[in-house]
């Protein structure tokens, strides 16, 4: 096991140096020239202009860029941004606990109601309740992130006024009350799939034979359901779980923008926008970075969790 | 007597089928149907409700909102469609060659194809709009390109199915190339499969441009498309919240319909998704001429 887990944790790094190359050349792809972005409305000397270049090392070539950068990154030495003037960690450093908040919620949400909608479908396998809420698994997969969240803001916000229609809270604490309408929208795409993958298997687990000898044996519904079922129907749930928390730090995106809530995702909009290219990589990599390691700890989990794909795993090294 | 072996006739995924014929015919028609001009101007409706003048109000110029939906769904649909494309331009040879040739080739590839997919689309489509500016252009080269890899590896799965056949080994021993083997046998074979994929792929795409132009990374003013008036019509969420309703509903009901459709159609293609009789809800068991007949009914319905 710590044989795989070190073979594991090996094959993350050159996955995230070429990431990182490929994020810093396409990036660079764009025609966009960051010092006329600067400088905004006033016009710039022709002396400020290449000081300002030099400044950013925009004269060097694009492979010493690159080193700059990513060894700067190393060092825990984040780029400048151009609109900011300020290195981009400290920009980040106050808007990524927001995000990371909103995620770790919407995730909490996603998967409660997921195994809870999930097992009641299976259990009611194509009787009205099933068909209702298999429904409404779809519509949400239908629905983007951000329509949702503009509907429960008319309503719980706007109309009801039970909760703020903007913004995020000052701590943690505050940040529960604040959060939980964003953390309800950007959850429900990822209640989706997790529902009907829940719903599949564990109509799939239901039909095996164990299951039958269990009810031959008088075991009651339930204890068949809760004790022995749903081990088998966890592990597939919580794979898709964590790779959509993965895409969900990527969506949350959409639902800071509904809100305003300045997590990351509204920084990288703006980077975007005008053409911040230090913003843009670093964010960028780092959400990158957060995606592989989650994809790292499922795998990890997925191993340890289910002894069939240990054994198989670990014999085939 | 009711059994369930009848086959369920796919009511739903025919209603949605329609649906969705009903809203492409609509926005295709549009300067045919719309009660208003495209931008048409008309400062005296600013934000108004709803009539019979204005089937879904007006926005703030005083421009007919049902008319912009139907003008805004040509620039979704044929963008999302554009997108679609050129995935399938890119990632269909790509995944077909790959599949058959097998070798140095399709480890590149492959390998290739699971680092992007390791990358989130919605990442991948922002980089790239980074990367190729801003504006509709950008987005659907963007978009198009991150679902190239999903893409190819469905058609390279199929393939490596596919090549091991009876069939194009004796395309094989006749002597044609591998490319007209590729292109004119094995290709048809699962063309079904990826047009589902296809049309699941189109779904996904109308979702995602709905978002880069809600970001404000789309289309840009005065053009409009669901995403873009979504966004817009936020502004007047208290006053007019049709505005960014009406927009979102279209987007949902498209998307919905598409992915119903596509469930439909692959429950179609593969009985074992179809639901199974039950006979656990019967009072007293069945005759064992009942099941015959069941049976043999069952088998006819299938096509045995």
């Amino acid at each position: 096991m710590a044989r795989y887990i070190l073979r594991r944790v090996a094959a993350f790094i050159p996955a995230l140096i070429i990431s990182s190359i490929f994020i810093f050349f396409m990036v660079r792809l764009t025609g966009a020239d960051p010092i006329t972005s600067l400088q905004g409305t006033q016009r710039l000397s022709e002396e400020s202009r290449i000081a300002l270049t030099r400044e950013f090392h925009l004269d060097k070539s694009l492979a010493e860029q690159y080193f700059i950068w990513i060894g700067g990154m190393l060092r825990g030495k984040f780029p400048v941004s151009f609109k900011y003037r300020q290195p981009v960690d400290r920009l980040i450093a106050s808007r990524l606990p927001t995000t990371l908040q909103l995620v770790g919620m919407s995730f909490i949400f996603a998967v409660f109601f997921a195994i809870t909608i999930g097992l009641i479908c299976a259990a009611n396998k194509n009787k009205a309740v099933d068909r209702i809420l298999s429904a409404v698994l779809v519509l949400f997969a239908s629905t983007p992130s951000f329509l949702l969240a503009i509907v429960l803001m008319l309503v719980f916000s706007l109309k009801l006024g039970w909760f703020p229609s903007f913004g995020a809270g000052h701590n943690f604490r505050e940040n529960l009350y604040y959060l939980l309408l964003p953390s309800l929208s950007l959850g429900a795409a990822m209640m989706s799939l997790m529902g009907r993958v829940t719903r599949s298997r564990m109509i799939e687990e239901l039909g095996a034979d164990y299951v039958c000898a269990e009810i031959a044996k008088g075991t009651p519904r339930h204890v068949i359901m809760f004790r022995h079922c749903l081990k088998g129907v966890l592990i597939p749930v919580v794979t898709i779980g964590g790779l959509q928390l993965g895409g969900a730090i990527v969506g949350a995106v959409m639902v800071e923008s509904v809100f305003a809530l300045g997590g990351i995702g509204d920084l990288l909009i703006a980077g975007i926008k005008s053409a911040d290219y230090p913003i843009v990589q670093s964010i960028v990599i780092l959400m990158t970075m957060l995606f592989l390691f989650l994809n790292l700890v499922v795998d990890i989990a997925y191993t340890a969790l289910d002894p069939r794909i240990r054994a198989e795993r670990i014999t085939s090294q | 007597m009711k059994t369930a072996n009848m086959a369920r006739p796919p009511v739903v995924a025919i209603i949605a089928g329609a649906l969705l014929a009903l809203i492409i015919i609509a926005c295709a028609a549009a300067p045919l149907i719309a009660p208003y001009g495209m931008s048409e101007q008309n400062l005296k409706d600013s934000l108004a409700s709803p009539s019979a003048k204005h089937l879904l109000g007006a926005d703030k110029m005083g421009r007919d909102l049902f008319t912009r939906i139907l003008y805004g769904g040509r620039v979704t649909l044929i963008s999302a469609v554009g997108v679609v494309t050129l995935s399938a331009v890119i990632g269909i040879p790509l995944g077909l060659i790959s599949g058959y040739f097998g070798g140095m080739l399709d480890a590149i590839v492959s390998r290739f194809c699971d680092m992007l997919i390791a990358f989130p689309s919605l990442l991948l489509a922002l980089v790239l709009v980074f990367a190729f500016g801003r504006g509709l252009g950008g987005a659907v080269v963007a978009m198009g390109i991150a679902f190239v890899p999903m893409l190819v590896r469905v058609v390279r799965s199929l393939t490596l199915v596919e090549k091991n056949k009876t069939y194009v080994e004796a395309a094989r021993s006749i002597g044609f190339s591998p490319m007209y083997i590729i292109f004119k046998h094995i290709f048809p074979n699962c063309a079904a499969t990826i047009a589902v994929q296809f049309a699941l792929d189109l779904g996904y795409a109308i979702l995602s441009l709905a978002g880069l132009s809600f970001l404000g990374l789309g289309v840009q003013p005065p053009t409009a498309d669901w995403g873009a008036m979504l966004s817009e019509g936020r502004d007047f969420l208290l006053p007019a919240p049709w505005l960014a309703l009406c927009p979102g509903l279209v987007i949902v009901l498209s998307v919905l319909c598409i992915n119903t459709l596509c469930d439909g159609i692959q429950q179609y293609l593969d009985p074992a998704q179809q639901p199974l009789p039950s006979f656990r809800r019967r009072e007293k068991p069945l005759e064992a001429a009942e099941v015959r007949a069941a049976n043999l009914k069952e088998g006819a319905a299938r096509g045995e």
